[in-house]
């Protein structure tokens, strides 16, 4: 979530409004200035709980910076330590405007629980975003209407947390909801369709949601439609998808064969270029629920020829262990 | 009704001795068989049989040591078991090559991973079916329909045994719609549906999150003698996770309440999920209702169960059904599940993350 670009545009947008009309020259003039000096603008109950959210999530981040480094115990505390913080840095938010939908969705987030206790909250905060696009005027793409960001952001996060915790047919759903309202899927939604539809062995949906984005691959759609044929029995085509997939994403064969943790997403899903190792290290993280349902498949994988190589190839470049 | 080894040697031999009795008269062939339950049981070899009956004697006294007696025995008689099961069963196959119980049991032992076993079980299928075909095809004549019908089918179970494994391993392996097409299978070589394939489909349809899949399966096995009319464990387990699954927890605690009035001790064995090594004869053979079926039950139950991240590593709906058989139990059903509720310290980090080394 880039909360301070989204911060600088809601500012812009209401300060706008109070001002009435205002050329296009106009506003842009105005969004450097706001963009200079966002703290400045803030003078709504709502702008200023969304000032919070930014800097709590920009506090998350420099938070995490160097737990790279610790050891599993001192990374759990450190963790529970700024969990805690997000916390309270959402009750603050929530003090300030208690419609924040982005503090309620972190805040349901920090709570730190399973996926099928977090699942509850996370509902009833969805409800309440479903009564903010009511009454939005809603534009072709609704990821184009910066104040409807937050919706879809719920939305993402109620279908990953369906996925965690098994409801498969759940989480493809809240995700097509989420499509439908934004083509665009800056979210990638999609990803989670993916996989929920390959746990689901539902090839035709899997197949319609690939034709809608234009079959673009992702580490997400290769790794599932490996699971896909995997699952369906279609062996031949099965070893021609995980190869496929190791051959196109980058060290993608490195991070199905050696997993490794990744941290609740806050409160969305990290960045990361298209087919690169950061995107697999995140689908394969995403697919763990499905992979253990399908308890030799990574095994299956890796003894793939192509598939076992590129791993080690991968590890070498990288000079991880292999 | 499963598939009961003991019985069914029983029928084999016992119709065996029938034949050998054709075109002895009426009165001396009732006078024979009044002696065949006691030659049964005491003087097994003097009665008429082949090496196939031979062979499949022995897989039911292997049967009875590894599925009915290896689960309470102690490190130290499993070995003995395990080793005497296995001798039994290759002797089986030296005796009747064609035994595909045997082979089946046998190799059940020897591949290293489910996939390997499924893999085995799917190759060989045709194969057994068209053999179990042919077995049957090749039934004696006789002037009695029961015995005939009874041959016919003795021919035919060693294939739907087959079936059955290849379905649960399936199931166990992720991969549900070939489970549900084997079911499927079954069902229609065999409508009675002696080997309960319709338990392993309710299950799979459950994976699939297929209701309308389900409440057809029920509506084809509705009117099966002994179809319990949907309320078996593996049905209402597959309805209790279907409602989990759409977030229906009233619905979902409604099953729990359905469950635990269908059978005793329910309650316990909700809590505790305990997973059990499958049969590997069959399915084990319990009577309807019990407690017993309901552990057999919810073992099978476990690929729904222990789905999802979860820092019990019960999986989401293994914690929740926990959490709410906790919240219902007595006094008395909290003692029972003490070893439960002291387990359960979480393996994995908060938020079911499991700790891994590598670069992050």
């Amino acid at each position: 979530m880039n909360a301070r670009a989204e911060l600088i545009e809601r500012v812009a947008l209401h300060r706008r409004a109070q001002l009435g009309t205002l050329s296009d020259a106009g506003y842009q003039e105005l969004l450097a200035a706001v963009r200079e000096n966002v703290e400045n603008f803030v003078d709504t109950a709502e702008d200023e709980a969304f000032l919070l959210v930014t800097k709590a999530v920009e506090r998350q981040t420099a938070a995490r910076d160097g737990e790279d480094l610790l050891d599993d115990e001192a990374f759990f505390e450190s963790r529970s330590r700024r969990m805690s913080r997000l916390v309270l840095d959402c009750e603050k938010a929530l003090s300030v405007d208690p419609d924040c939908l982005d503090a309620q969705l972190l805040h349901a987030l920090a709570m730190d629980q399973d996926p099928d206790p977090t699942l509850g909250p996370l509902l009833e905060v969805e409800q309440r975003a479903d009564k903010r696009l009511e009454h939005a005027v809603l534009l072709a793409d609704a990821w184009n209407d910066v104040l409807l960001r937050p919706v879809l952001r719920i939305k993402a996060a109620v279908s990953r947390a369906c996925l965690d915790s098994a409801r498969y047919r759940m989480a493809a759903q809240k995700a097509e909801e989420c499509i439908t309202l934004s083509a665009l899927d800056a979210l990638g939604l999609r990803h989670t369709g993916f996989l929920a539809y390959a746990r689901l062995e539902d090839e035709g949906a899997f197949d319609a949601l690939d034709v809608r984005f234009s079959r673009q691959a992702s580490a997400w759609s290769l790794l599932a439609h490996a699971i896909l044929l995997y699952k369906l029995g279609r062996m031949p085509a099965a070893r021609r998808a995980i190869c496929g997939y190791s051959r196109l994403c980058e060290g993608g064969a490195y991070a199905l064969i050696k997993p490794i943790m990744v941290d609740t997403y806050l409160p969305d899903r990290p960045e990361a270029p298209t087919l690169s190792f950061a995107e697999a290290t995140l689908a394969v993280h995403e697919a763990d629920p499905v992979i253990c349902d399908v308890p030799d498949f990574v095994s299956w994988a890796q003894s793939q020829r192509d598939v076992w190589f590129s791993g080690q190839d991968y590890a070498r470049r990288q000079g991880y262990d292999w | 009704m499963a598939f009961d080894a003991k019985w069914e040697d029983y029928q084999r031999m016992s119709l065996r001795f029938a034949w050998s009795l054709n075109g002895t008269g009426l009165l001396a062939a009732a006078h024979a068989f009044a002696g065949f339950g006691r030659r049964y049981a005491q003087e097994r070899d003097s009665l008429p049989q082949t090496d196939a009956d031979r062979a499949f004697h022995l897989v039911a006294e292997a049967t009875e040591l590894i599925d009915y007696q290896l689960p309470f025995a102690t490190d130290e008689e499993a070995e003995t078991i395990i080793s005497r099961g296995h001798q039994m069963l290759e002797e089986a196959i030296s005796l009747d090559p064609q035994c595909h119980d045997a082979i089946r049991m046998d190799e059940a032992a020897r591949c290293p991973s489910f996939e390997s076993y499924y893999n085995f079980l799917l190759e060989h299928e045709p194969e057994v079916r068209a053999r179990c075909a042919e077995a049957r095809a090749a039934t004696q004549d006789d002037d009695s329909p029961e015995r005939a019908e009874m041959a016919a089918q003795l021919a035919m179970w060693p294939h739907l045994r087959w079936l059955a494994m290849l379905s649960s391993k399936a199931l166990i392996c992720g991969r549900n719609r070939e489970a549900l097409r084997f079911c499927n299978d079954l069902l229609t070589l065999d409508p009675s549906d002696v080997a309960d394939a319709r338990y392993t489909a309710a299950l799979a349809y459950a994976k699939l999150e297929d209701e309308q899949g389900l409440d057809q399966l029920e509506a084809r096995c509705r009117m099966l003698p002994h179809a319990q009319a949907g309320n078996d464990a593996w049905t209402l387990i597959a309805r209790l996770a279907l409602a989990h699954r759409r977030r229906d927890l009233p619905r979902a605690r409604q099953f729990i309440a359905k469950i635990i009035e269908a059978y005793p001790q329910a309650l316990v064995l909700l809590a505790r999920q305990r997973e059990l090594p499958d049969g590997v004869f069959a399915r084990l053979a319990v009577p309807p209702f019990s407690e017993d079926e309901l552990v057999i039950a919810m073992s099978e139950a476990t690929v729904l169960t222990q789905e999802g991240r979860d820092s019990l590593g019960r999986g989401a709906l293994g914690s929740w059904l926990l959490q709410e058989c906790l919240s219902r139990a007595t006094r008395k059903e909290l003692d029972e599940l003490r070893d439960t509720i002291e387990g359960m310290n979480a393996p994995f980090g908060p938020n079911g993350l499991k700790p891994e080394g590598g670069p992050r």
